[in-house]
């Protein structure tokens, strides 16, 4: 699909980074509007209307997690988040704030490419239109809760499948811990961690070629998980 | 430890008395008095020389009240006729107290000297460290400098393919450079305790996953292979620390064996903690090198041989520690070095079972 002119919103108070961000989005052909700070950067996430945002979490008057909330209010728009590598905690907090993915600063541009790409691809498609997903070996119907593996029929259990499906959602996106345990075990065991631990291997045991190292049930360490797609 | 040591002090205290007592009944037919007072009196140096002044204190009380009541008269009562053993008493105290002063001001200038030369000792780590650092970061900022100033400058003169490599190795030394930065962070968080852990139950498989794919490039040149029992339990650590740790020996190993040579990570169940280990089967290293590789790991001073490696290994011994777990180095027998460091097991939460129906 064409994302040729979707509008991207950069809030980052640093000018040299905005140089190079509107540099490499600009050849990629998205349309660039700039944000000095993070009031600004509220006022223009409504006036531009982009269709995703990508915002430093250290701005110099409002946190970034605040701009992050500001803009949930009124938009489900992707945000993807900026962070030094010191500020894990703040890292959770905007993408349990709203954030859909982050990137750690220094950061290559093709790698924030890679997750700009993927947030603006779940932006386009409603969140239950897709029910049929590929990755490695692996075909995932949601719409009728089968999944198999080198065109063989794997047994899920609820558990595993609501799992599965909570991170097909976010496909190419980071989910944090809190967020998968909220929706496949509710939120009473937003903290039981090892639950996931559990499942997650078991889910790689099933659908991964190696377990070991797995290609697509990917771990993010302290974060989350992230299901990689095909793109 | 110390209040245990301050009561077992009190305990030698009654001890030294009744000893003391005992010899001065055995003494009392054929001795003088004056005898089984001096004996009273070795009790009370020897509990002052070796416990507190409350414990000398309390042996020459305990000393005196005996000794008045056993054999000075009239005997069996605490009364004294002869009013010279009131001196004898006043002595008995104040050797108590002169000795254990003495003890004292010993301990405290032997304590002074050890501080001293811990002092020494960090401050020697420290410019060893700034040393080491300031080369590590130098480099890459001298790489970072010459590529892009030949890019700005005659950038349109370069052939595609060069600047191309140019601006890669821009981006190669930069990242190096964060790494590096971070280390030195990390090192000096650890050091001053400023670091907060947080604990959550962890993978050590999902661990290993993590750490290969952020080093996917730098172990790219090394057959890397992953021996994990598939009834490894969970751990409850900081996920990312441990991975750091564990990313940091792996490094190392790449960075000190020939390319194509084998590094192994494995892991082992024990009652009470989990063993990973990390080996490499090249003995690339000199025995100087070897020496001083193991001293880092062992002492965890952050000297670096060069690519901030020791400071890499400090902080994985320090990240272990902070896990009250132990990190080791040893060779191995035909060449190779095996990293091992242990994390503590915790009884397994609870988890529920879920119907196998589906």
């Amino acid at each position: 699909m064409s994302n040729a002119r979707a509008t991207v919103l950069v809030v980052e108070d640093e000018p040299e980074i905005r140089r190079f961000l509107r540099a490499a989005l600009g050849v990629e052909g998205y349309r660039v509007v700039e944000s000095a700070t993070g009031r600004r950067g509220c006022i223009d996430a409504g006036t531009h209307k982009p269709d995703l945002a990508i915002v430093d979490l250290a701005l110099p008057d409002l946190d970034g997690v605040d701009v992050i909330r500001r803009i949930r209010e009124w938009s489900p728009m992707p945000i993807i988040v900026l962070s030094a590598r010191i500020q894990e905690r703040a890292k959770i907090e905007a993408l349990d704030a709203g954030a859909d993915d982050y990137v750690t600063k220094p950061f290559g541009v093709g790698e924030l490419l890679a997750r700009v790409r993927a947030a603006l691809r779940h932006a386009v498609r409603p969140a239950s239109g897709v029910s049929r997903l590929c990755f490695g070996d692996a075909m995932i119907d949601l719409e009728h809760r089968r999944a198999s593996r080198a065109g063989e029929d794997v047994h899920l259990t609820p558990i595993e499948f609501r799992l599965l499906a909570t991170l097909a959602r976010h496909a190419g996106m980071v989910v944090t811990h809190r967020e998968l345990l909220t929706q496949v075990w509710g939120p009473p065991h937003a903290a039981d961690t090892h639950y996931l631990r559990i499942y997650m291997k078991q889910l790689r045991d099933k659908l991964e070629r190696d377990p070991v190292r797995p290609a697509h049930l990917v771990t993010e360490t302290g974060i989350g998980y992230r299901l990689v797609t095909d793109e | 430890m110390r209040g245990r040591l301050q009561l077992s002090g009190y305990a030698w205290s009654i001890g030294a008395a009744a000893v003391a007592t005992l010899a001065g009944v055995a003494m009392q037919a054929r001795f003088d008095v004056v005898n089984i007072a001096m004996v009273y009196l070795l009790a009370v140096v020897i509990v002052a020389l070796r416990y507190s002044r409350g414990a000398a204190i309390a042996t020459a009380i305990l000393s005196i009240a005996a000794f008045d009541y056993l054999f000075v008269s009239p005997r069996g009562t605490f009364s004294v006729q002869d009013l010279q053993y009131l001196l004898t008493f006043a002595i008995m105290l104040a050797v108590a107290l002169i000795v254990s002063r003495l003890v004292e001001s010993v301990h405290r200038q032997a304590a002074a000297q050890a501080s001293l030369a811990i002092e020494a000792e960090t401050e020697r780590i420290r410019s060893a460290l700034l040393a080491s650092i300031s080369h590590d970061l130098r480099t890459p900022l001298a790489i970072m400098a010459g590529a892009s100033s030949s890019l700005a400058e005659s950038g349109d003169r370069l052939d595609p393919a060069e600047r191309h490599a140019l601006a890669a190795s821009v981006f190669r030394q930069a990242r190096d450079l964060s790494e590096q930065v971070a280390k030195v962070l990390q090192m000096t968080r650890l050091e001053t305790g400023a670091m907060r852990i947080e604990r959550d139950w962890t993978s050590l498989g999902e661990i290993v996953e993590s750490v290969l794919a952020r080093l996917r490039e730098r172990l790219a040149s090394h057959r890397v292979i992953i021996e994990l029992p598939d009834d490894l339990p969970l751990v409850r650590v900081d996920a990312t620390l441990v991975e750091q740790a564990l990313g940091n020996l792996l490094e190392n190993c790449a960075k000190h064996t020939p390319p194509d040579t084998v590094v192994r990570v494995r892991a082992q169940r024990r009652p009470d903690d989990v063993v990973v280990i990390v080996e490499d089967y090249a003995g690339g290293l000199s025995d100087a090198d070897f020496a001083r590789l193991f001293a880092k790991f062992h002492h965890g001073t952050a000297e670096g041989v060069g690519g901030g490696v020791g400071l890499g290994l400090a902080i994985c011994r320090a990240i272990v520690r902070v896990h009250e777990g132990q990190a080791w180095a040893e060779r191995i027998p035909g060449g190779g070095t095996a990293f091992r460091f242990t994390l503590p097991l915790e009884a397994a939460p609870a988890m529920p079972q879920e119907t196998a129906a589906g």
